[in-house]
C-alpha cells in the first residue's frame, strides 16, 4: 500500500502536521475519536497482516493504562462514583483519562504512519533546500553507516579466525571489540580520503552546486494539498470560535450540534479518514483493473 | 587531433630525493585506448594523478602538460571537472551518496546544471550502461562490479572527453572485471571516448589497446602499439617483473624467439603455435600425483545456510585434502566458496555434517585451540588482519596475544619478516603498503601461530604479476616446510602453477577434484589462457612454462629428425 507515500513530500509533511497538531492540543472527544479512527485505519493499511496482532497487544493496554491513571490521580470533578483511601474518583476524570488515552494513542498512530511514509530522503529532500551542506552530509552518513558496519564485521571476524575473538571472557571480548574499534578509525580515514578524490575528481567544491532530487509536483499533489488545506481552514475556523470547545471539568459540557459545529466536525473527520480513503480507493481501483484484464 | 601532450615532466613527492615520474614525454591522440603498465610503484598512479589538475599531489613538479593545446594550469575549473574523468581503484570508497540516482547527479549538481538537465543526463547514462533497473537502489546493495560500474557511469554522466582509470578492476572478480573492460572498449567504439588505463592485469586489455605505454621505475621505457611493444620486449630485457603480466601468448612469443608477428589474443596464439609446431605424435601423460597418507582436512557431507529461511550455500559438500599439499578452489562468483572456507575455519557453523581437522572433530576444539599452532585464515582483504599502526606493533601484538614472552618476541619478528623479505616494511603503516606487500604483511602475521594449515581467501585479488610470482614462491616454501594450503580463487592461471590439486565448487559441492593439467586439459571453458591456446597440440599443457617447454621438446625432436 504506497498510493499516499507516492504524494509529493511538501504535502505529506502539511498533511501530517495539520493531523498531528490539531489531534495534540484540541480537547474535543468528537475531533479525538476522529482523529484515532483515521489513525488506526491507515496504519492498518500501511502494516502487514503478521505486525496488526503484535500492534494490538502493546495499543490496548496502552489505552487501559493511560484511561485508568488519571482517575488514580486527578480527583477533579463534582461527580464523585466511589471512594478509593478516602479520595473521590470521579467521573469526569474518567472521562478526561479515556480522552486522553484516546489522544495519546491516536497521535501514536499517526507518528508511526509518518515514520513509514515520511522516509529520510523525502525528509532531506524538503529541508536541503533550506540547509543544501545538510542534506549532502546526511546522504554520505547514510552512505558511510552501513559500510563502517560491514567492514567492522569483516575486521572483527578476521581477528576472530586469528584466535583474538575467541575467548569466553566478558573482559577479553570488551578488549577485543575497543581494537578492532580503534582499527576502524584509521579505516574511515583512509577510506575518506579516497571519497574525497573521487567528490574533488567530480567537481565538488565548485561554486553553484545544484540539488537534484527525483520528486516532482505532479497536479494531483496540488489538488490534494488544496484540499487539506480547506479542511484544516474550516477546522482551524471551528477552535477559533470556539463552536467545538469542550470541557471535562469541573463538569463535562454538552456537545452542541449546531449546523456550523456539525461541518467542522465533517472537515476534520474526511481530513483524518484521507489516507485511508485513497488507499482504498486505489486498492479497488487495482483490483478492478486486473478483473477487467 | 592532439588532446594530451605532455612534455617532460618529473615529480617528486616531498622529502624524497628520488622523483617519483621522471622526464616523461607523452602524446595521446583523441579516440586512443590507451594502456599504461608497470609493476607496483613504478609511478603509474602519481602520472595519472597529475593528468588530472584536482588531484594533483603536492610536491615539486616540472614540465608541462597540454590538455587540448592548452596549458594545466590555465584550464578552467569546470571544464577541467567535467572533461576529464577519474575512476580509482576501490569501488567503495569512491561512492559519496547512499542512492544510486543521487550517485549519478553528483558531478551534475557540482556544475551547477538544473534539475530537467540532470534528469536527462542521469536517465540517458543509466540506460546506456544497463543499470535503469538499480537506479532507485541504495549504494550499498550493489556488488562490487555494480559499484565500479556506477563509478564509471556517474563520470561519463559529466560527458568527460578523456577518462583516465587507475586499476579500476584489480578488486573485482574476473568476470565483473572482463565486463567493465568490454563496456570501456563500447565507450571508446561508440563514443570516441579517448581512454587511458592503468592495469596490471594485461589479458584482456592489452589486446584492444591502440597503444601501450611500458613504464619502470618513474621512466617510460617503451610506448607503441601493443603488437610491437609484445614483440619488441624480448630485446629490452627477458627477465623483467612486468613481463608475467603480459597476456600468455605474448609471453610465449617472447620465450620462444621465433621470427614472426607477435600473437595478443587467444585466438591469434593459437594461430601461431598451430603454424610453428606440430601436434605430438603420443599424447604425454602427466606425472601421477603423490599424496601424503596422513589427511589434514575432511569435510564430510556439510550443509550450511546462513539464516534458517535462507537457501543453502553448501549442500553436502564433501572434499579430502591431504597433509602438505596444496588445495585449490575453483568456482565461480558467489557461488559459496567462501562459505566453505569459513565453515573449515570455525568462523561459520554447519547445521549437519562433519568436519575433521587432523584427526579431530572441529567441535571437539575448545575456545582457542584450533587457532593456536593448527589452522589460520587469510580474509580476501589483508587489509582487516591489520589493527595497529605499523607492521611490527601488528607483529608484535600478534605474539602477545599468543603469549609469548617479551624477550623472544624482538627475535621471532625477525626470523618471520627475513624469511617473507618484510625487513623494509616493518615500521611503515599497513595501509600505506601495496597490495602485494600487505599481503606478505598479513601472511607474517597470521604465521605467528604457527599453524600447520594455511586457508587462503583469493589471495592474488588486487596482486600484479610479479607479487604473484612472489606469492606463488612463498606458498610453495611454505609447502615444503610441510604446511597444508587451502585455496579458494577465482585465478585460474594462479591455481594451475600453484596448486597440487584443484577442484571445482559448483552448486554447493566439490566437484572433480585433481591435478591441475588434468583437472583443467578437461574443461573446456574454465582453463588457462595457454591451455586454451595449445590443447590442440598438447593436451596437458596448462600454464605458460609448460607450453613453452613442449615448444622447445619438439622442435628439438624436429632438429632430431631431419
Amino acid at each position: 500500500m504506497k498510493a499516499f507515500s507516492d504524494y509529493h513530500p511538501l504535502v505529506l509533511l502539511v498533511y501530517f502536521l495539520s493531523i498531528l497538531i490539531v489531534a495534540m492540543f484540541v480537547n474535543n472527544p468528537v475531533i479525538g475519536i476522529f482523529a484515532l479512527i483515521g489513525g488506526i485505519l491507515f496504519c492498518a493499511m500501511l502494516s502487514k497482516r503478521s505486525e496488526t496482532a503484535g500492534n494490538l497487544g502493546f495499543y490496548i493496554p496502552l489505552f487501559f493504562m493511560v484511561a485508568i491513571t488519571n482517575p488514580l490521580f486527578s480527583h477533579n470533578g463534582v461527580t464523585p462514583l466511589f471512594f478509593l483511601n478516602g479520595n473521590p474518583v470521579t467521573a469526569e476524570a474518567f472521562a478526561y483519562g479515556i480522552a486522553i488515552a484516546v489522544t495519546v494513542t491516536g497521535v501514536m498512530m499517526w507518528c508511526k504512519c509518518y515514520s513509514a511514509v515520511m522516509t529520510s530522503d523525502k525528509f532531506l529532500y524538503l529541508f536541503g533546500k533550506a540547509i543544501p551542506k545538510l542534506s549532502l552530509v546526511l546522504s554520505m552518513a547514510l552512505r558511510f553507516i552501513p559500510m563502517f558496519k560491514r567492514q567492522m564485521h569483516k575486521v572483527s571476524r578476521a581477528q576472530k579466525s586469528m584466535g583474538l575473538y575467541s575467548s569466553k571472557s566478558f573482559i577479553d571480548k570488551i578488549k577485543s571489540t575497543m581494537r578492532v574499534f580503534m582499527a576502524m578509525l584509521s579505516w574511515s580515514l583512509e577510506n575518506s580520503i579516497e571519497t574525497s578524490a573521487s567528490m574533488k575528481a567530480r567537481g565538488y567544491g565548485l561554486k553553484g552546486r545544484t540539488n537534484f532530487s527525483l520528486f516532482r509536483f505532479y497536479p494531483r499533489d496540488g489538488i490534494l494539498l488544496s484540499v487539506c488545506a480547506v479542511l484544516l481552514g474550516v477546522t482551524v475556523a471551528g477552535i477559533i470560535t470556539g463552536d467545538t470547545a469542550f470541557y471535562y471539568y469541573p463538569r463535562i459540557s454538552e456537545l452542541t450540534l449546531t449546523p456550523f459545529s456539525v461541518t467542522v466536525y465533517t472537515a476534520f473527520g474526511i481530513l483524518s479518514f484521507l489516507p485511508f480513503m485513497i488507499e482504498v480507493k486505489e486498492a479497488l481501483k487495482w483490483k478492478y483493473c486486473i478483473s477487467k484484464i | 587531433m592532439e588532446i594530451l601532450h605532455i612534455e617532460n615532466l618529473t615529480f617528486t613527492y616531498p622529502k624524497t630525493k628520488k622523483p617519483a615520474v621522471e622526464n616523461i614525454d607523452l602524446k595521446i591522440n583523441s579516440g586512443e585506448f590507451t594502456v599504461i603498465c608497470g609493476q607496483s610503484g613504478c609511478g603509474k598512479t602519481t602520472l595519472l594523478k597529475l593528468l588530472k589538475k584536482e588531484l594533483a599531489p603536492s610536491g615539486e613538479k616540472s614540465g608541462k602538460i597540454f590538455y587540448g593545446g592548452v596549458l594545466q594550469e590555465e584550464i578552467p575549473d569546470k571544464t577541467s571537472a567535467s572533461e576529464i574523468g577519474y575512476v580509482l581503484q576501490n569501488p567503495d570508497s569512491q561512492i559519496v551518496t547512499d542512492k544510486v540516482w543521487h550517485e549519478l547527479a553528483f558531478g551534475l549538481e557540482n556544475l551547477g546544471m538544473p534539475t530537467e538537465v540532470i534528469r536527462r543526463r542521469v536517465g540517458e547514462m543509466a540506460s546506456y550502461f544497463g543499470i535503469q533497473d538499480m537506479f532507485r537502489k541504495k549504494t550499498d546493495e550493489l556488488s562490487g562490479g555494480q559499484k565500479q560500474l556506477l563509478n564509471l557511469a556517474s563520470v561519463m554522466v559529466m560527458q568527460p572527453k578523456i577518462l583516465i582509470l587507475d586499476e579500476p578492476t584489480s578488486r573485482l572478480d574476473p568476470i565483473a572485471a572482463a565486463d567493465f573492460i568490454s563496456t570501456l572498449q563500447k565507450l571508446n567504439r561508440e563514443l570516441g571516448l579517448t581512454v587511458i588505463i592503468a592495469e596490471h592485469r594485461l589479458e584482456e586489455v592489452f589486446p584492444i589497446a591502440d597503444k601501450a605505454v611500458v613504464m619502470d621505475g618513474g621512466r617510460i621505457i617503451a610506448d607503441g602499439a601493443p603488437r610491437e611493444i609484445g614483440g619488441k620486449l624480448s630485446e629490452i630485457n627477458k627477465e623483467h617483473p612486468m613481463f608475467f603480466g603480459l597476456p600468455s601468448a605474448v609471453r610465449i612469443y617472447n620465450a620462444l624467439g621465433i621470427e614472426d608477428n607477435c600473437p595478443l589474443t587467444v585466438r591469434e596464439g593459437r594461430d601461431f603455435l598451430e603454424k610453428h609446431f606440430s601436434p605430438e605424435a603420443e599424447t604425454e601423460m602427466p606425472t601421477e600425483y603423490v599424496h601424503s597418507e596422513t589427511v589434514a582436512v575432511e569435510m564430510k557431507n556439510i550443509w550450511f545456510r546462513y539464516e534458517k529461511d535462507l537457501p543453502d550455500i553448501l549442500r553436502g559438500t564433501s572434499l579430502k585434502v591431504y597433509g602438505g599439499e596444496i588445495y585449490c578452489i575453483l568456482g565461480g562468483n558467489g557461488a559459496g566458496k567462501t562459505t566453505a572456507l569459513n565453515v573449515i575455519s570455525g568462523l561459520d557453523k554447519a547445521y549437519r555434517g562433519k568436519i575433521i581437522i587432523n584427526g579431530k572433530q572441529i567441535k571437539d576444539y575448545k575456545g582457542n585451540s584450533l587457532y593456536r599452532k593448527l589452522l589460520a585464515l587469510l580474509p580476501q582483504e589483508p587489509q582487516t588482519v591489520f589493527i595497529k599502526d605499523s607492521v611490527r606493533e601488528d607483529l608484535s601484538d600478534m605474539l602477545e596475544i599468543l603469549e609469548i614472552p617479551k624477550a623472544e618476541r624482538e627475535k621471532k619478528i625477525a626470523e618471520i619478516s627475513q624469511k617473507l623479505g618484510i625487513t623494509e616494511l616493518l615500521d611503515k603503516h599497513p595501509y600505506d603498503l601495496s597490495g602485494g606487500e600487505q599481503q606478505k604483511c598479513a601472511i607474517a602475521k597470521i604465521l605467528m601461530s604457527e599453524p600447520k594449515i594455511l586457508l587462503l581467501d583469493e589471495p592474488t585479488k588486487g596482486l600484479d604479476a610479479f607479487s604473484k610470482l612472489n606469492l606463488k614462491t612463498l606458498l610453495c616454501g611454505l609447502k615444503q616446510e610441510g604446511l597444508t594450503i587451502i585455496m579458494v580463487t577465482h585465478d585460474v592461471e594462479f591455481a594451475g602453477e600453484t596448486a597440487d590439486r584443484c577442484a571445482l565448487f559448483f552448486d554447493g559441492e566439490i566437484l572433480s577434484a585433481d591435478i591441475p593439467e588434468r583437472f583443467f586439459s578437461e574443461n573446456n571453458f574454465y582453463t588457462t589462457a595457454s591451455n586454451r591456446m595449445a590443447r590442440g597440440l598438447w593436451k596437458y599443457a596448462v600454464t605458460c612454462g609448460q607450453v613453452v617447454e613442449k615448444c622447445k621438446k619438439s622442435k628439438e625432436s624436429k632438429g632430431e629428425a631431419r
